[in-house]
């Protein structure tokens, strides 16, 4: 600053009167979030790094404690360089669980990236485009659903794989998953709605993406299985959920997705719905990663009335009763090899399925570990990270042919897709369990 | 030993530093010595403000003026030392609005650029001062390193041919009936660059002339020549933050009071200060309530620090001087004019003149006056140059923003690593070895360590000083001994065990008070890892019996 570019200002002093007070938006983009305050918590004990999954396997990646609170704290308001290892984090969110000191590793992670991106990435860049391709499976997916059987064939082709690899960077060693001939919400309009009514038992299903166009049977199965304890079920409009655009850094296409759901949802809630979700990413993301990014109006109220669909029932309904009179015959539902996701352990919601099932008589859940799948998401689509990927994962599969059952079991969809690419299994949904266990066939009209 | 010296400096701050410098520049054969660290008097306590001079634009516009115009000049001469914060005169309900206007008028009096802003837009500036401000006003404070910028004087100085000695005792002030003609010091271990154990030594030094540059410790040096400096030492407390809750300097606009400013230094934020005159400046009370104190007051501006974590406190030493007769008793009314005292004019002894008072910002104008002095009295006619030649590390500082090169460091590892070496960034950082962060607080490579062990030995806390390693939120508990380890093989392991000693001493000393929340956690943990993994609570080899290896069996066998 010299004289010449601040010339004294004579004015100054008297037009004090007109200067009323004003709120003002402290933090005008979520990338402009300060969040040097948060290193305070950290005394450095490096428990984060012990329990990265990348830092396990990546030695080039320097882990959550130098990507979060020393990369912050390192930082001033000019600054705009983030490095770039942190597209290497897979936002698994380990990290916030394993900091005994409360730092705010995900939300500096987050927030870092966005700014990565805002910053240092370019808009024409292959890595740009194909993360937006990525984060945004949302806007594409309905395409799909139209013509669901086309875009299967063509996707299954070894060339479309050929050229993502190719021309986007998305690895052709993984098969991308089908979409469904029907939507979860084509289904729930053709049915007609809730099957069941009632003014004191009422949920919002945030059935996310997945489950809306690959897996609908997971959402029919939640249907029902609520339907089951009376439960009248609102389908509430909504976006993605944003937890593959937060992995991404592109927290704009984030918060315009987190504004619908959040005044959706906070709607329904008026209404005198709980919400729940069958996804463990979108639950996490609905709890934790909306109120540490935005500050919508009901933001808050939203994010403490979500639940997961499981815990939901444990807690609100003698779930364990329900179940003591349930069996299951035969080897469909014998043996499951259950993988708790990341999202679900960040909720502490890693304990829960194989509680659950024990009850039902006939069904054995065998919990493969707490390591992390490695899939994160888009994270182990990309290219450059599949083999980090798979070797995160290898300690899983290992565990999973260890063990005595021959198919799979978890609540995230990306987690079910690499434990069926790393062992060939099929992968179930804890909520069909639960819907064959209590409903049995007679549910599927 | 003895040897002889065309000047001797004695004191090895930046006042001291600056005349070796200047003098040197001009020609002539200096020889400074300095009783511990370069700094380690109150340079190195001090809250690393650069003023603008808007402090004093309404107490005292001379100093006020001689600010502003020094503050442009580092700005140019030493840019790796400076970081172009801006700073804010805030005012809040309570403060008088006559003191705004006149603080306003004094800064335009004394042509320091000032312009006000609303409350608002103050706050945009920075979002964490309190919303109750009325308004501010803005002017170009800064920040400085004080231990580079003090350091960068000396190596240029050693450059132009001066010899710099710490942990050079003066232990006696050699006086001849009317005339002072040198020291004798007591080298702690021996002359050169510090090498810990090597066995101390005394030197006498005579000089044609001696310039007493000891601050606060003028007056125990004049002592010894049996001379008077009646010296008024006030300490004031400093609190350092771990993280920059501000940006930019904040100051409360309303006259003088404790603790009324937030510096952003580096990567923390340092509040200060207190005003209490003390009588020996080695031996004064640290208490706890002018922690508390500052850090409550202070909270009134920016209301997050009432939460925010506190790594260290530290005390300083103003070496207030006032003429005698004044007799002013509160020492906040002194004067923070520098005073050459010639004791050939004052006391009828020739050889000698002592320097007290003046402040940090304006050393380099001292500096230039002292020497002009002292060229007088040898009769040597030289032009000061210090106020054009850039500083050794901010030559060039445009070509070095605009370099790309992060010499395979992590972006805010280079970005800060660059930010210290200034100019001389390529020279350290480019290299063909391994280079890991050894200090991952302040983001220090193994590249700036050794460097700064080519520059000062074993002396650990001289690295800190040169490279801020240790000077983070762990407070050396993760890299003192990663420190230490540089100093192997090139000296031996006792002596490198000794400097992690004294390393880590001198940083306990201040996070004893800030032993609360998150730092008394930093200092759990760090106890643990050194008491864990290194023995450093019961380590067998700094004991003398021997170690009974015969004791310990051969483990379980598999």
């Amino acid at each position: 600053m010299s004289e010449t570019d601040h010339p004294p200002d004579d004015g100054a002093t008297e037009d004090r009167s007109s200067d009323e007070f004003e709120p003002i938006q402290v933090f005008p983009e979520a990338e402009a979030m300060d969040l040097r305050p948060g290193a305070d918590n950290c005394y450095k004990c490096s428990t984060c790094d012990t329990n990265c999954p990348v830092a396990e396997v990546d030695d080039e990646f320097p882990g959550p404690k130098f990507q979060g609170p020393e990369q912050w704290r390192l930082k001033r308001q000019d600054d705009h360089d983030v490095d770039e290892s942190v597209m290497k984090c897979s936002n698994c969110m380990r990290c916030d669980s394993a900091c005994p000191s409360e730092v705010p590793l995900s939300q500096m992670h987050n927030t870092a990236r966005g700014e990565y991106i805002e910053e240092r990435m370019s808009r024409f860049s292959r890595e740009y485009l194909r993360n937006r391709l990525l984060a945004n499976y949302r806007r594409l997916a309905p395409l799909a659903a139209t013509f669901p059987r086309t875009a299967n064939f063509v996707m299954g082709l070894s060339v479309t794989q050929w050229l993502g690899e190719k021309t986007l960077g998305i690895t052709s060693e993984r098969e991308l998953p089908d979409f469904a001939t029907e939507t979860f919400r084509e289904w729930w309009t053709e049915r007609g709605g809730p099957a069941v009514e009632s003014e004191a038992k009422q949920i919002a299903y945030f059935h996310g993406c997945y489950a809306n166009y690959n897996t609908p049977e997971v959402a029919k199965a939640l249907v029902r299985v609520y339907e089951h304890f009376g439960y009248e079920i609102m389908i509430p409009e909504q976006d993605c959920s944003g937890t593959p655009m937060f992995a991404n850094g592109m927290l704009e296409d984030a918060r315009r997705a987190a504004e619908t759901n959040v005044a959706e949802l906070a709607a329904a809630l008026e209404d005198g719905a709980d919400i729940v979700a069958s996804c463990s990413s979108c639950s996490m993301s609905i709890r934790q990663e909306y109120p540490e990014l935005f500050d919508f109006e009901g933001t808050a109220e939203v994010a403490a009335n979500t639940w997961d669909a499981l815990e939901y029932l444990r807690v609100h309904e003698d779930l364990e009763a329900e179940l003591a009179d349930a069996s299951l015959e035969g080897d469909e539902y014998d043996e499951f090899a259950y993988h708790a996701p990341c999202h679900a352990r960040n909720q502490g919601l890693d304990g829960q399925t194989v509680d659950v099932l024990e009850a039902i008589d006939g069904v054995e859940a065998e919990d493969v570990g707490d390591s992390c799948s490695g899939i994160s998401g888009t994270y182990g689509w990309k290219a450059e990270n599949y083999e980090t990927s798979m070797k995160i994962g290898a300690a899983m599969f290992e565990h999973m042919e260890g063990a005595e059952a021959e198919q799979g079991l978890t609540e995230c969809p990306t987690c079910s897709m690499q434990m069926g690419h790393g062992t060939g299994y099929e992968i179930t949904h804890t909520l069909e369990i639960l819907e064959a266990a209590l409903v049995g066939d007679a549910g599927a009209a | 030993m003895a040897t002889d010296t065309e000047v001797l400096v004695l004191g090895g701050g930046s006042t001291g530093c600056g005349i070796a410098r200047d003098l040197a520049m001009r020609g002539l054969e200096v020889t400074l010595v300095e009783r511990g660290n370069l700094t380690d008097g109150t340079t190195g306590r001090m809250h690393g403000l650069l003023h603008s001079g808007g402090r004093y634009a309404v107490s005292d516009q001379a100093s006020a003026t001689e600010c502003i115009e020094e503050n442009e000049i580092l700005r140019d001469i030493a840019g790796h030392c400076v970081e172009e914060t801006g700073g804010l005169f805030v005012q809040l309900p309570d403060d008088s609005d006559d003191y705004f206007r006149e603080k306003l008028e004094g800064c335009r009096d004394c042509n320091i650029p000032a312009r006000v802003l609303s409350g608002r837009e103050a706050r945009e500036i920075e979002p964490y001062l309190t919303p109750d401000i009325e308004r501010a006003i803005e002017v170009p404070d800064g920040a400085v390193d004080p231990f580079r910028l003090c350091v960068a004087n000396a190596v240029d100085a050693e450059a132009h041919g001066a010899r710099i000695e710490t942990h050079a005792e003066v232990i006696d002030l050699l006086r001849d009936g009317a005339d002072v003609y040198g020291v004798d010091v007591r080298h702690d271990s021996g002359p050169g660059k510090r090498r810990h154990a090597a066995p101390g030594s005394t030197e006498e030094i005579t000089a044609e002339y001696v310039v007493n540059a000891t601050g606060a410790w003028a007056g125990q040096i004049a002592a010894m020549a049996d001379l008077e400096v009646a010296v008024r030492p006030s300490k004031g407390v400093m609190t350092i933050m771990n993280v920059r809750q501000v940006d930019t300097v904040i100051n409360r606009c309303r006259p003088k009071g404790d603790a009324d400013i937030v510096v952003p230094h580096e990567t923390t934020a340092i509040l200060g200060t207190t005003d209490e005159e003390v009588s020996d400046p080695d031996d004064y009370p640290e208490a706890q309530w002018e922690v508390d104190q500052v850090i409550d007051t202070l909270a009134d501006l920016v209301p997050i620090l009432e939460e925010a974590r506190t790594i260290r406190s530290f005390w300083g030493v103003r070496p207030l001087y006032e003429p005698p007769g004044t007799a002013t008793q509160d020492p906040t009314d002194i004067t923070r004019d520098f005073f050459l005292l010639d004791h050939a004019e004052r006391d009828g002894v020739s050889g000698l003149s002592s320097i007290v008072g003046g402040k940090f910002t304006t050393y380099r104008a001292m500096a230039e006056e002292i020497s002009d002095h002292v060229c007088g009295k040898l009769g040597v006619d030289a032009t000061c140059a210090t106020a054009e030649e850039p500083l050794p590390g901010s030559e060039n500082l445009a070509v070095l923003e605009d370099g790309m090169d992060e010499f395979g460091l992590r972006s805010p590892v280079a970005r800060r690593s660059k930010q210290r070496l200034g100019s001389r960034a390529s020279d350290v950082l480019e290299t063909d070895d391994a280079n890991p962060v050894l200090c991952a607080c302040e983001g220090v490579t193994r590249a700036e360590v050794r460097d700064a062990i080519q520059q000062s030995g074993t002396d650990l806390n001289a690295v800190r000083i040169r490279t801020r390693a240790s000077m983070g939120n762990c407070q050396g508990g993760f890299c003192s001994q990663l420190l230490a380890t540089e100093l192997h093989p090139e000296y031996d392991e006792a002596t490198a065990r000794s400097a992690l000693d004294e390393l880590f001493q001198e940083r306990w000393k201040g996070q004893r008070h800030a032993l609360w929340g998150e730092q008394l956690s930093q200092a759990m943990v760090t106890y643990a890892l050194h008491a864990t993994t290194m023995n450093r609570d019961r380590d067998p080899a700094a004991s003398d019996g021997s170690l009974e290896y015969g004791a310990f069996d051969d483990g379980e066998v598999r």
